[in-house]
């Protein structure tokens, strides 16, 4: 029982760690633009694919590629934040949100047609080892995906914490007017926000490619389990994104494992359900114009 | 639009007749079914576009309206033997009393996460109805028993039948949106739409007027459902809760003209004639296509033309006919 219980928290904690690089995007973006990305898991199934597509025309292993899929969506998101993004930022919800919907409608669809609904997934030498420490047991592709997901996000934290960028674009988000009248440029604080974000999408897609497949539909499982990291973990938050999304990973391996194979989502729901009706007040209450 | 009453009269009686006439005409069946998904997806984008267009509570999760209306007739039909359209009318009342809760929920958020959590909401309803199979039959969902010509089983063997059914509902429909539009409920509804501490900073009873309009949304989404599980005969969680259901409802306004009364029309005629020139071209082969052509118009709409193809339409008309400067 006791073991059944550890093994089932250890394997949420190791995906949560993927759950939370997409979820710290989605706050990031929240907190420094003020929109929500709804095309975020999108980018996390661009990352897998670039993985899957230098494995296997080039062989190159699904880790080394991330130094690939990290700068391509970077560029990427700086290119849709200044082209696309910008001319809908103000007051007004509908362009915001039924832009990047339509972002992740376009990237979804698209990959269906170019890639198939086909499964794909890549074998690497590491994928089916595993280690047994007393009784647990811990498989190698996870726990590497979830040291390099923690180690990015403490290198974020260091950036925005000890860099001067990293400070402006905290700085935009605490207050976006003052900042600017302390002469941060805002275009660039956002463009540099949305790329950063994009490139940790990217990063959780090729961190999944050794044990996870890749399916033009594959971001939508992490992208509702980062709305709801992000609520629960109060908005533009990103420490609380990151402790809300390793609770997310147990919560639902929890309930895979106690409830049933197919119930991890209904937990998630009924997670971010229950967070909506006992502790709202701190959600909604500060999003700020 | 300026038009004078009388003008307005004789459009309308123009429009009407033309549409009670088209079946007599076009007799293709592969046309008559696009019409009538023209009119139910039209009639949902305004049975959405009361909440979404007017109030802007951008909901993406009206798909669990038109379920929950889909299977409380289904189940009356085939475990009660009683006729959908009392079920239609019964789906309704339940979709409005599964408003409340949803929307009590809902409703604690605002712009984005109120889209997020309708999301949600839709989604949990499906899997409830995914994974209680003995609750209504679960995943492979069920066959609606065929009576052959049974008009009070809402069954008919002529398609045009379903056409005039899905008319009256559209009818229905922009009557109800029209009648809320010049009542104080519709000024309500803009105000809150425009900004919400403002409207309730004058006295606007913000919760209470979203409440209500999303109980009439919901119980219109809900009378779609039983249509369209009794016109394809069949029902299962993934067609009744699809996603494309609610992501539909909001295309078509949004594309259309986001408020306005006839926008979610306008907006399905250009979606679902586009989806159905693809179809014809193309065969439907190539997954994807028709989301990837309706999210280019949607980015294309909110980039050059928020307000939709009304708004580009009256912009055109003032510049051209009448050469003055277009109202905001």
């Amino acid at each position: 029982m006791w073991e059944t219980l550890a093994q089932a928290v250890i394997n949420g904690l190791l995906i949560g760690g993927i759950y939370a690089l997409v979820s710290i995007g989605v706050t990031l973006i929240f907190g420094v633009v003020k929109i929500v990305n709804f095309a975020q898991g999108e980018f996390v199934m661009l990352g897998m694919y670039i993985s899957f597509f230098l494995a296997t025309q080039f062989g190159i292993d699904p880790l080394v590629s991330l130094v690939v899929s990290m700068p391509v969506l970077f560029v990427a998101g700086v290119l849709i934040q200044h082209f696309l993004i910008r001319r809908v930022l103000g007051p007004n919800d509908m362009p915001q949100i039924f832009l990047t919907f339509a972002l992740s409608l376009l990237l979804l669809n698209l990959s269906l047609m170019l890639f198939s609904a086909n499964y794909r997934t890549v074998h690497t030498s590491y994928s089916d080892e595993a280690w047994h420490i007393g009784g647990l047991y811990i498989p190698v592709a996870k726990l590497i995906a979830f040291a390099v997901a923690m180690a990015l996000s403490g290198l974020l934290w260091l950036f925005l914490h000890t860099t001067d960028l990293g400070r402006a674009m905290r700085a935009a988000s605490q207050n976006r007017d003052v900042a600017m009248l302390m002469g941060i440029n805002p275009n660039r604080v956002f463009a540099v926000a949305f790329g950063t974000a994009l490139a940790l999408a990217g990063a959780a897609g090729s961190l999944l490619m050794p044990f996870y497949s890749a399916y033009p539909f594959v971001g939508q499982v992490f992208v509702l389990m980062a709305f709801v990291a992000v609520v629960m973990g109060t908005l533009g938050n990103v420490m609380g994104a990151l402790v809300a999304s390793l609770m997310m990973g147990i919560a639902e391996s929890l309930g895979i494992q106690f409830v049933g194979a197919d119930s991890g989502l209904i937990v998630v729901f009924a997670l971010l359900l229950l967070t909506l009706a006992f502790r709202p007040s701190g959600l909604g209450a500060r999003r700020g114009r | 639009m300026q038009t004078s009453g009388n003008m307005k009269w004789l459009w309308l009686a123009i429009g009407a007749v033309v549409m009670l006439a088209l079946p007599q005409f076009v007799t293709s069946s592969f046309a008559i079914d696009i019409f009538i998904r023209i009119l139910l997806f039209s009639f949902i984008g305004v049975a959405w576009n009361l909440m979404g267009g007017y109030a802007k509570q951008l909901s993406l999760g009206h798909a669990a309206y038109f379920g929950v209306g889909a299977y409380t007739s289904t189940i009356m039909q085939v475990n009660y033997g009683i006729s959908p359209w009392i079920g239609m009318i019964a789906g309704g009342v339940v979709a409005m009393l599964a408003s409340l809760p949803i929307g009590w929920l809902c409703f604690r958020l605002r712009g984005p996460y109120f889209t997020i959590a309708t999301i949600a909401t839709a989604q949990v309803l499906m899997l409830i109805f995914l994974k209680f199979r003995d609750f209504a039959w679960g995943a492979e969902g069920t066959t609606i028993p065929n009576l052959g010509s049974a008009p009070l089983m809402m069954q008919f063997e002529e398609k045009s039948s379903y056409y005039y059914v899905v008319l009256g509902l559209l009818v229905v429909g922009l009557w109800i949106t029209h009648q809320i539009e010049k009542s104080w409920i519709g000024y309500y509804l803009v105000a809150i739409g425009e900004d919400e501490d403002a409207a309730e900073a004058i006295g606007v009873n913000a919760p209470k007027v979203k409440r209500d309009i999303y109980m009439i949304s919901a119980f219109l989404t809900a009378l779609a459902g039983t249509f369209y599980t009794q016109y394809i005969y069949f029902i299962d969680p993934a067609t009744a809760f699809s996603f494309n259901v609610s992501i539909e409802a909001a295309l078509v306004s949004i594309v259309g003209g986001i408020g306005t009364l006839w926008g979610p029309v306008i907006g399905t005629v250009l979606l679902e004639t586009t989806s159905a020139l693809l179809q014809s071209w193309l065969g439907s082969s190539v997954g994807g296509i028709q989301l990837t052509v309706y999210s280019l118009i949607l980015m294309a709409v909110i980039l050059w033309r928020p307000t939709g193809l009304i708004g580009f339409a009256t912009d055109v008309y003032h510049r051209t006919l009448r050469r003055k400067p277009a109202r905001a």
